[in-house]
């Protein structure tokens, strides 16, 4: 059976850019400028997943943004890697989601463009990164998920996946249409080639405004996120930094005193 | 990042980045220092189209220009400058194959150079000097069987690798008794073709660079690539478009690579409880180093552009390659001035920069003559 | 859930071959924490799911459960996401806890989001600090960009309130002597019936390396860069009765196989007495896990190196002079002298 697989992707400030972060004194907002924007590194793990299940049983790979317009170039990246179609949910009035209004926002953008067999998503993202978007879409569609994903296949109709439990693995068979979070264990995402550049000019990409989705107003956006946000802060972990110096054995004997002093014994 | 690049140019430029980040850029130190050539990379550049991108898609190319070629240069050589000449050479065959070659030489081999099934490699300059080029003791004689080839090249690039090569040498005298080139297409496996010494150069290390030799090599009647006699042109051709952007790519892949790594740095090393980039004179390091690689960028692209277009870009080109070359030396040797006693010291990239700057310059034409020909242009 | 007749704190234990695990007592522990700053002093209440689990009820009280809720089926013996999810929305909708607290396990986090989802409620994942505001907020303080940012995350419109948390975040409470009220439930769940199904469950089979008892830490960064380095690090950490860790690059370079002992975001968070840092450069990604710490000590070659900020020592050197000389030291000392007349 030929599959049609979503993939959701999230544009995320490139982590390479941390250190660049700051948070402005007086507005207490984050100031990211300067930061590329990428597309989240599991996300690529996810849409890997999906192009190798197209390639081997056939059928069509579409992946789902929600982020504002400037993030087609990014989804141009990811229609050179492979997809077929690209859909952006952006508008002021979904700014702001939680994860809650998030997972929604993703569902219905879904559900406008047709029946999916199957959902692959990143585990986490690299900037909010609480890896709760998969279930919570999930549960929004009805459907068995599964997170942590190392392996999977697609065998007589339905999922076969591994995934990575806290003591050890576990193998799930699974009935479609459901929802798996991958990590990047599951695979080496490609890297698009000249020929895959080309093509993207070619391909289906549609922004979708929250008039297109047919939304619950009270669902979305920040409105309809139960979780809220309050101050944000770097935080202060400075210490004293006090420099030892002389030559290595000098410092060895003086990290051994260190070591000492705060109590552990040395033979 | 040039300013009139498409949109697919500057997809083209990340993509190559992200290839080069991680098949390249953490190996480029070792293969220098062993002088590896990563043969196996071929393949993979292959794969990704990489390869001949100005090659019509007909023939297994992508149908871009020598724009995009450059750019995927610039990036290869931002990590291992001696990596992308071995590239870039496997491109002079597939160049002198398309624009000069029969219909069969380029429906047999542009796919299989393009996928890198077979490498390519060009074979000009002999021991009497590249600049003299007209001055060749090859010889290309007629037979009954087709060509025979005689003969002994230095300096060439893939030397020992490459499979399909495409020599120059002297087919015969014209009306006033000065000698005539043939340019000659060598296929896999033909007896009589070897590889002599390999060079052990100074930079551009992780190429093979050394002598070919041909003896009694014998080719088919339709192995001569463009009109018989008129192989200067294919060479000049070949050179001043493909080569000469070539090496301006390569030599803007050490300029950003000399503009970054005195950045980095500039911010890491502390002197004086400060930053060595807040004093002022490192700061004219890194804003003369920043100068000259936009000079160089604007002068390249500009000029690969043109050929793009389908017009003479060779005294442009000459122009590009004589100063993004020479601005690759003086910015990898401001760099190291920058580092201080650091710059000399080889876990650092900088003095591999300079080396594979100064290895730059003479390949694809010295600086002397990029200058005849850019004077020549005006002169004429 | 209407935000009135809500009230408590539950805490989810998620339950290994050995009992409940420590991320979880750490929660109960710190629920009391919580419950001692809240008005009407509310109960903790414990849920334990499993197959077959009634002597933890001792040890859930014992680390300060006041009640404890057993769901204890065979159903539960395999864990499967779904069901256990299920389980847990249903306890929660029915005792109706203000605050709702899971460990950020892999499992926590499969759970978590799905009860969230279920009770249309609010969660705040991988909080670093849980606190009770002045005026009586529950306030979740989560980390994003890796632990470079803090954010303070509310959720005052919806009941429960939902948080995970790492292990070693908090510290356990023991409460000697402490009994708790035990009520049994058991809702008929079915998770997502066949749609889902466990095939099999592959135990590890190495044994993990336990990092919450360690009083020293020597943490290996990419900077050790090779193999050989890597296990001269490791000799000197074994000579010292430390414990080795690692930073994601050292992970994925390979020359540790123990992705247990990798401190950070994706990793865990350490509180040893003493953490000795070689060749580490100090992402937030990493930092972050290493606050609790009691001293920190760093080696690298880069004078600006993030880590010095964190740091109460900093060297600046190649990290090889000095662990050679480290080792060389415990070498001497312990070496036994072979011609005792000279000792
Ligand atoms: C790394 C590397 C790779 C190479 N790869 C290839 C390859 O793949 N295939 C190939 O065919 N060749 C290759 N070459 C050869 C290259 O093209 C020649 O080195 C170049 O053309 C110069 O020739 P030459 O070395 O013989 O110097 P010469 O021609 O002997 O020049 C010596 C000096 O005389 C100067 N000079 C010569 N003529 C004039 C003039 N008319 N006016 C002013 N000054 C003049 C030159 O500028 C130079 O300073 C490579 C060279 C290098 C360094
Ligand atoms: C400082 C900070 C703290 C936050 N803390 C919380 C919190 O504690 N609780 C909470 O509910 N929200 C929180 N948020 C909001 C949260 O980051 C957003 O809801 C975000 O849109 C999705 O969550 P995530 O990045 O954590 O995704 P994750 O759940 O980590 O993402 C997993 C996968 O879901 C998919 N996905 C996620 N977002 C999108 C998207 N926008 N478009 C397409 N696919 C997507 C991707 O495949 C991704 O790999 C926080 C945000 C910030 C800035
Ligand atoms: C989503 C996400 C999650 C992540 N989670 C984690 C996590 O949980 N834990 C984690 O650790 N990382 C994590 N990372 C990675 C993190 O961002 C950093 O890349 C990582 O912590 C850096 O590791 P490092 O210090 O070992 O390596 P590097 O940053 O490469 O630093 C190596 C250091 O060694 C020094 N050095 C080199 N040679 C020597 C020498 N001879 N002697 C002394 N010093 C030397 C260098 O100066 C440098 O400071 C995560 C990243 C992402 C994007």
């Amino acid at each position: 059976m030929a599959l049609t697989i979503a993939v959701c992707i999230k544009p995320v400030p490139d982590s390479e850019y941390y250190n660049k972060i700051t948070i402005d004194p007086v507005t207490k907002r984050l100031n990211r400028d300067g930061i590329p924007t990428v597309i989240n590194s599991m996300d690529k793990n996810a849409i890997e997943a999906a192009l190798r299940l197209r390639e081997k049983h056939g059928g069509r790979v579409l992946a789902f943004s929600m982020a504002p317009d400037t993030a087609i170039e990014n989804l141009k990246r990811v229609l050179a890697m492979g997809v077929d179609e690209a859909y952006l949910c952006s508008d002021r009035v979904l700014g702001g989601a939680d994860t809650w209004a998030t997972s929604y926002t993703l569902y219905k953008a879904i559900e406008k463009t047709g029946p999916v067999d199957l959902v692959i998503m990143g585990n986490q993202t690299e900037d909010g990164g609480t890896a709760q978007v998969p279930s919570q879409l999930g549960e929004w569609m009805g459907v068995p998920h599964l997170a942590n994903v190392i392996a999977l296949d697609y065998e007589d109709g339905g999922m076969v996946v591994k995934t990575k439990a806290d003591r050890g693995t576990i193998r799930y068979s699974l009935k479609l249409p459901a929802v798996l979070a991958v990590t990047r264990d599951c695979n080496e995402p490609r890297i698009p080639s000249v020929m895959d550049i080309l093509k993207v000019g070619k391909k289906p990409m549609r922004i979708l405004r929250a008039q297109d989705l047919d939304l619950n107003p009270d669902f979305i956006g920040i409105k309809g996120s139960p979780t809220q946000a309050g101050e944000i802060y770097s935080p202060d972990m400075s210490r004293k930094s006090e420099a030892l110096v002389g030559d290595p054995d000098e410092i060895a004997l003086r990290i051994l005193d260190e070591l000492r002093k705060a109590g552990i014994s040395i033979g | 990042m040039f300013e009139f690049f498409n949109e697919n140019q500057v997809m083209l430029a990340s993509v190559a980045k992200e290839l080069v980040e991680k098949e390249i850029a953490t190996h480029a130190a070792e293969w220098d220092e062993k002088d590896h050539c990563p043969t196996e990379l071929f393949k993979v550049f292959g794969q990704q189209g990489m390869l001949g991108v100005f090659v019509p898609e007909q023939y297994g190319g992508a149908g871009l220009g020598i724009t995009e070629r450059s750019i995927i240069l610039e990036e290869v050589a931002r990590h291992s400058a001696g990596f992308a000449i071995a590239l870039m050479t496997h491109d002079l065959a597939t160049a002198a194959i398309l624009n000069h070659g029969t219909e069969e030489m380029k429906k047999t081999w542009l796919p299989k150079l393009c996928a890198a099934e077979v490498i390519g490699g060009l074979s000009v300059t002999e021991a009497t000097g590249g600049s003299d080029l007209s001055n060749q003791a090859t010889t290309i004689e007629k037979n009954s069987a087709g060509y025979l080839l005689n003969g002994r090249k230095v300096f060439i690039t893939n030397s020992h690798i490459a499979n399909l090569n495409i020599w120059t040498g002297t087919s015969g005298v014209n009306e006033k008794g000065r000698k005539v080139l043939s340019a000659i297409l060598i296929p896999p496996e033909t007896p009589g073709l070897s590889a002599g010494r390999k060079e052990n150069k100074l930079g551009l290390r992780g190429s093979i660079t050394g002598e070919v030799i041909a003896k009694d090599v014998q080719c088919g009647p339709d192995s001569i690539v463009g009109k018989e006699g008129k192989g200067s042109a294919v060479a000049l051709h070949t050179i001043g478009n493909y080569g000469r952007s070539g090496m301006a790519a390569i030599a803007l892949g050490i300029l950003r690579a000399s503009v970054e790594e005195a950045v980095k740095f500039g911010n890491e090393r502390i002197i004086y409880g400060n930053p060595l980039s807040k004093i002022p004179e490192m700061q004219a390091i890194i804003a003369d180093n920043q100068v000259e690689y936009e000079a160089a960028t604007a002068m390249l692209y500009n000029a690969t552009a043109i050929y793009d277009n389908g017009k003479d870009a060779i005294p442009k080109l000459a122009a590009a390659k004589y100063f993004a070359t020479e601005a690759a030396v003086r910015a990898s040797r401001r760099t190291m001035d920058l580092m201080g006693g650091y710059g000399v010291i080889n876990e650092y990239p900088v003095g591999r920069f300079l080396r594979d700057a100064l290895a730059n310059i003479p390949s694809g034409g010295t600086s002397q003559i990029m200058r005849v020909i850019v004077a020549g242009s005006l002169l004429r | 859930m209407d935000l009135e007749n809500c009230r408590g704190i539950m805490v989810y234990c998620e339950i290994d071959v050995c009992g409940i695990i420590d991320n979880s007592l750490e929660l109960i522990g710190h629920a009391n924490t919580l419950k001692e700053k809240m008005e009407h002093y509310p109960e903790v209440t414990a849920v334990i799911i499993g197959s077959d689990v009634g002597s933890l009820i001792t040890v859930a009280a014992r680390h300060g459960a006041d009640r404890v809720i057993m769901m204890d089926n065979p159903r539960y013996r395999v864990y499967r996401p779904d069901l256990y999810s299920d389980a847990l929305a249903a306890a929660a909708e029915k005792y109706r806890p203000e605050i709702l607290l899971v460990g950020a396990s892999l499992s926590g986090e499969e759970i978590g989001p799905t009860v969230a989802m279920k009770l249309h409620t609010g969660m705040a994942a991988h909080c670093v600090e849980l606190k009770i505001r002045d005026d009586g907020q529950f306030v979740q303080v989560v980390p994003a960009f890796g632990g470079k940012v803090l954010g303070d995350i509310l959720c005052p419109g919806f009941r429960p309130q939902m948080a995970s948390m790492k292990a070693g975040m908090v510290s356990k409470r023991i409460f000697e002597g402490k009994v708790a009220e035990i009520e049994s439930f058991d809702p008929d769940v079915r998770g997502f019936g066949d749609r889902l199904q466990v095939i099999e469950t592959i135990p590890e089979t190495r044994k993990r390396v336990s990092l919450s008892n360690a009083e020293l830490v020597v943490t290996g960064g990419f900077g050790i860069g090779t193999q050989e380095g890597w296990d001269k690090l490791e000799h000197m950490a074994e000579l010292l009765h430390g414990v080795s860790t690692c930073t994601r690059p050292a992970l994925d370079a390979g020359w540790t196989d123990k992705e247990e002992t990798m401190v950070g975001t994706s990793g865990v968070a350490i509180k040893p007495k003493v953490y000795l840092g070689f060749g580490v450069s100090g992402a937030a990604h990493h930092t972050c896990g290493i606050k609790g710490a009691g001293l920190i000590i760093s080696v690298n070659r880069d004078a600006n190196a993030p880590i010095f900020e964190v740091s109460d020592f900093k060297v600046v050197s190649d990290w090889e002079a000095i662990v050679n000389a480290i080792t060389a030291r415990l070498e001497a000392t312990s070496a036994v002298c072979p011609d005792p007349d000279r000792a």
